[in-house]
């Protein structure tokens, strides 16, 4: 016990606690003053930047013409974070062409892109993180070489905010930085990042991301091939094909989703081909494709991927024909003439989940002539209904008497 | 017996100042880590994420066991979430309430042929429903298990997306909580295997068809205490522990998951006390293992509201299955401890034991001891009074800490009366509850050791429109 009731007297270790416990309540004291002044403050402030937005609003047209010279506003701190504020979601929200010089140009006769410009250069940590997505919003072309030099910057938080900054530009001169980093830069950006930008920058041009994915190789090539599976054209049609015969099976899946926005002429006999890749993600990708082409040729690869060896292809084949709709009793035919249980089951199963198994028997019931197969057919279908599985016996049989 | 009990007030004058200093220094590190994470909210388009083909799909998988009052609003909650491509699991335990034929008249259900690969070994599913009014809906109907952590496994086995996110049936998410948090790990040049929101509390909040209306405080102190100790735990202890690349724990009110890694370890742990720890520990384990970098995130801004026990009784058992649920995974994990191979989480996992689970045990011999030294004389008692109130002080500092922070970041307690209240029971934070809350952790150590690991019932609160309703219905494994 010594050891407590000595340290008060040789150490002042009182003296020490006392001072700890001072600091504390010294601590609760500011906290909670902090708290009641920073309401208060805020408080303030917002009552402020209503009035002062309400007031701008009010000559909002003006502003915008130059009738209010910039010099009114643009020296007030709090009117010009208005002013800018109201412009940049104008800027976002334009959903015209025409809607863009106005605002632009009171951007820059106010001197605002100038200012941001500078701060996206010169600053560092947070004020410039702010510029570089400021100045993404403004959508304005000479934003672009500030937010690209930005790529350059050591600290990673800076680097995604003119990754965010570029795509929010939805310019394709702003892509060409962002791909340039990525096959040549040194420096890590995440990838969701990189290709939402992409996505926003290249959705008129998706030829340029064709031009990089040419000399680009590893997860560069992987993550174009990617973007440019979301933006394929038609127009894109004969570069697909070099895709999709791709060493890297990523690219491939990347060229069977673009492939789904070629010409169905063109993409169908593609798209057989991928149905029996090596890799399973590409034949899925194949069949997602398959059923956003228009061509009554698409059953025949359908139905080879229906007896996939693998559950998602089977499964989602089965899907895409189930949604076809139309001939649907012609379509099961077929499937039962796969004699295989497994793609029985799914196309079953999938016609179940989706409803269209009463569409089915109706159709099977109307045919004239029906034969043995057929009789046999609709019992099975009826009997699914109670237990898809015991019916599926019955179906292996009416496969092999058909 | 002088020397004993020297030793003892030795150890608790450490104890209790490493414990402060410890907590101060996660204070600092959450401040800092709070502000820079709102600022790079600030440059976030979460109407892009919405949009892009680049978000991943999440499945969201609830487990239901008696939730009859809640499952219907809540799904449709769910359904309403914003977020490009969801599926919803639902996973009714063998429910003896109505929660299934309330399911199957409100959504339309009719039974679904679906392959069940238990990849994950679970009780017997004895049905599927799929709904006819929204494809994304699942509902599958397994036998019971009695453990919350099964009926999870059996969502996971059905589970189609890269990543799962679990849910309570009785928790609200908020509409942007999956876009917010996807946002989060889209943002980390590391991958992230695990990402945490915050659970903040639902007592005393207005809710309307299912989603919260109006955020408020309960009436009782006993649930204001409560929030002032999630605010503490989530904005402090999760966000600093994250940071540091070591966070022990993801709620499992809220939390997402990557469905590879989560089936790799074999999904819950069926009979874990505390079955979200255990996982987020082996999952650490596994990627410690095959050395591989790895993130597990926490993101404060995406909220998942859950209601927190509004009576002594109920929270007393609540504290010890949290108790029971601790020693029970850190037993297991015991080789983890300061092992280099670990990394930093063997650390983490140290300080849990010390700070976490010896916590009662230490304060109960400490105030035993130190109250007996001041009787014999053998203690000066001005230092004892003096180091009673510093620990009191400085503990109060940190809570009222964890107020300012949630001022300064999200500021859900708009009221200045209800940001007043919650500072006025800082105060009560250190005395007595929390020698409260020591006696209740004390009473998990001891039914640990008896072997009693049943989760108890506690008594639910219905926060509806306008009013507390309360309810008979008990709740068997859907909190926290």
């Amino acid at each position: 016990m010594d050891f407590a009731s000595r340290l008060p007297t040789e150490f002042g270790l009182v003296g020490l606690i006392v001072e700890a416990i001072l600091f504390s309540v010294a601590g609760i004291v500011t906290l909670i003053a902090f708290i009641a002044v920073r309401r208060w403050y805020r408080g303030r402030h917002f009552q402020r930047l209503s009035e002062r937005t309400f007031a701008l609003r009010s000559q909002w047209n003006d502003i915008l013409s130059g009738t209010v010279p910039a010099a009114s506003w643009r020296l007030k701190p709090l009117d010009c974070e208005i002013v800018e504020s109201i412009l940049l979601d104008r800027l976002e929200l334009a959903a015209l062409p025409e809607e863009l010089p106005p605002l632009l140009n009171c951007l820059r006769n106010s001197g605002l892109l100038d200012m941001r410009i500078r701060q996206a250069r010169a600053e560092r940590g947070w004020k410039r993180r702010a510029a570089l997505v400021t100045l993404g919003r403004t959508r304005a072309p000479e934003a672009v070489p500030a937010l690209a030099e930005a790529l350059r910057a050591e600290d990673e938080e800076t680097r995604i905010a003119a990754v965010r900054g570029l795509g929010q530009t939805e310019l394709a001169a702003a892509a060409i930085p962002v791909i340039e980093n990525l096959l040549w830069g040194s420096r890590p950006i995440p990838d969701h990042i990189i290709k939402n930008a992409l996505l926003n920058c290249c959705h008129n041009s998706p030829g340029i991301l064709l031009r990089y994915l040419k000399e680009s190789t590893g997860r560069a090539r992987v993550l174009l091939a990617r973007v440019l599976g979301e933006l394929a054209t038609p127009e894109l049609g004969e570069d697909l094909i070099l895709l999709a015969t791709d060493s890297d099976a990523e690219v491939r899946a990347s060229a069977a989703r673009a492939m789904g926005n070629s010409l169905p002429a063109f993409a169908l006999p593609v798209l057989s081909a991928m149905v029996t890749d090596s890799e399973w993600f590409v034949r899925l990708r194949a069949v997602v494709a398959l059923g956003s082409i228009n061509h009554s040729g698409r059953i025949r690869p359908l139905l080879r991927a229906l007896c996939d060896a693998n559950r998602h292809v089977r499964l989602r084949a089965a899907w895409v024909l189930a949604q076809l709709g139309s001939n649907l009793d012609d379509i099961f035919n077929q499937v039962v003439e796969t004699r295989d249980n497994y793609a029985v089951q799914a196309f079953i199963s999938e016609l179940e989940r989706s409803g269209a198994i009463e569409d089915l028997i109706k159709a099977l019931e109307k045919r004239d002539g029906q034969n043995q197969a057929h009789q046999i057919l609709l019992e099975t279908l009826h009997a699914t209904r109670h237990n898809i599985a015991h019916g599926v016996k019955f179906l292996s049989a009416s496969a092999g008497a058909h | 017996m002088g020397r004993w009990l020297e030793l003892s007030n030795e150890i608790l004058f450490v104890y209790y100042l490493a414990s402060n200093l410890i907590y101060l220094a996660l204070l600092i590190t959450a401040v800092w880590r709070n502000t820079w994470h709102r600022r790079r909210l600030a440059g976030l388009r979460l109407e892009r994420l919405q949009v892009s083909p680049f978000t991943p799909p999440i499945t969201l998988i609830v487990p239901a066991h008696n939730e009859e009052a809640f499952i219907v609003d809540s799904v449709r909650a769910l359904s309403e979430l914003y977020y490009p491509d969801l599926e919803i699991v639902v996973v009714n335990d063998g429910s003896r309430d109505n929660t299934l034929s309330r399911l199957k008249s409100a959504f339309q259900l009719r039974a679904a042929r679906l392959l069940y690969l238990p990849q994950i070994a679970t009780a017997q599913v004895r049905e599927s429903y799929r709904s006819t009014i929204d494809p994304r809906l699942l509902v599958l109907d397994k036998e019971p298990a009695g453990s919350k952590a099964d009926a999870i496994n059996a969502g996971i086995n059905v589970a189609s997306s890269p990543y799962i996110c679990v849910v309570d049936a009785d928790s609200i998410l908020e509409k942007e909580s999956l876009l917010r948090i996807m946002a989060g790990v889209f943002s980390d040049s590391q991958s992230v295997v695990a990402a945490g929101g915050i659970v903040r509390v639902l007592n005393g909040c207005e809710l309307s068809k299912g989603e919260l209306h109006k955020v408020g405080l309960p009436r009782h102190s006993i649930e204001i205490l409560q929030i002032i100790e999630y605010l503490r735990a989530f904005l402090i202890g999760r966000e600093a522990w994250a940071y540091f690349n070591a966070l022990p724990i993801i709620s499992g009110a809220f939390g997402i998951f990557s469905t590879d890694l989560v089936r790799e370890v074999n999904g819950f742990r069926p009979h874990a006390i505390g079955e979200d720890f255990d996982l987020v520990v082996r999952m650490h384990r596994r990627l410690h293992e095959q050395q591989k970098e790895y993130h597990i995130a926490f993101v404060p801004d995406p909220t998942c509201w859950t209601e927190v026990p509004s009576d002594l009784r109920s929270l007393a058992r609540q504290r010890a299955r949290w108790h029971k649920g601790l020693i029970d995974t850190l037993w297991p994990n015991r080789d983890m401890l300061c092992r280099r191979r670990y990394g930093r989480v063997g650390w983490v996992l140290l300080y849990m034991w010390v700070f976490e689970f010896m916590a009662p045990l230490v304060e109960l011999i400490g105030y035993s001891t130190i109250i007996l030294a001041a009787v014999l004389g053998m203690l000066s008692r001005q230092f004892f009074v003096l180091f009673l109130i510093f620990g009191y002080a400085f503990a109060t500092l940190i809570s009222i800490g964890s107020v300012l922070l949630e001022e300064m970041t999200y500021r859900r307690y708009s009221d200045w009366r209800e940001v007043g209240r919650l500072l006025f029971f800082c105060l009560f934070e250190h005395f007595p509850y929390r020698q409260m809350t020591m006696l209740w952790r004390l009473q998990g150590i001891w039914q640990y050791l008896r072997g009693d690991l049943a989760w108890g019932e506690i008594k639910r609160m219905q926060t509806s429109t306008g009013a507390m309703q309360k309810q008979n219905a008990t709740r068997s494994f859907t909190e926290q």
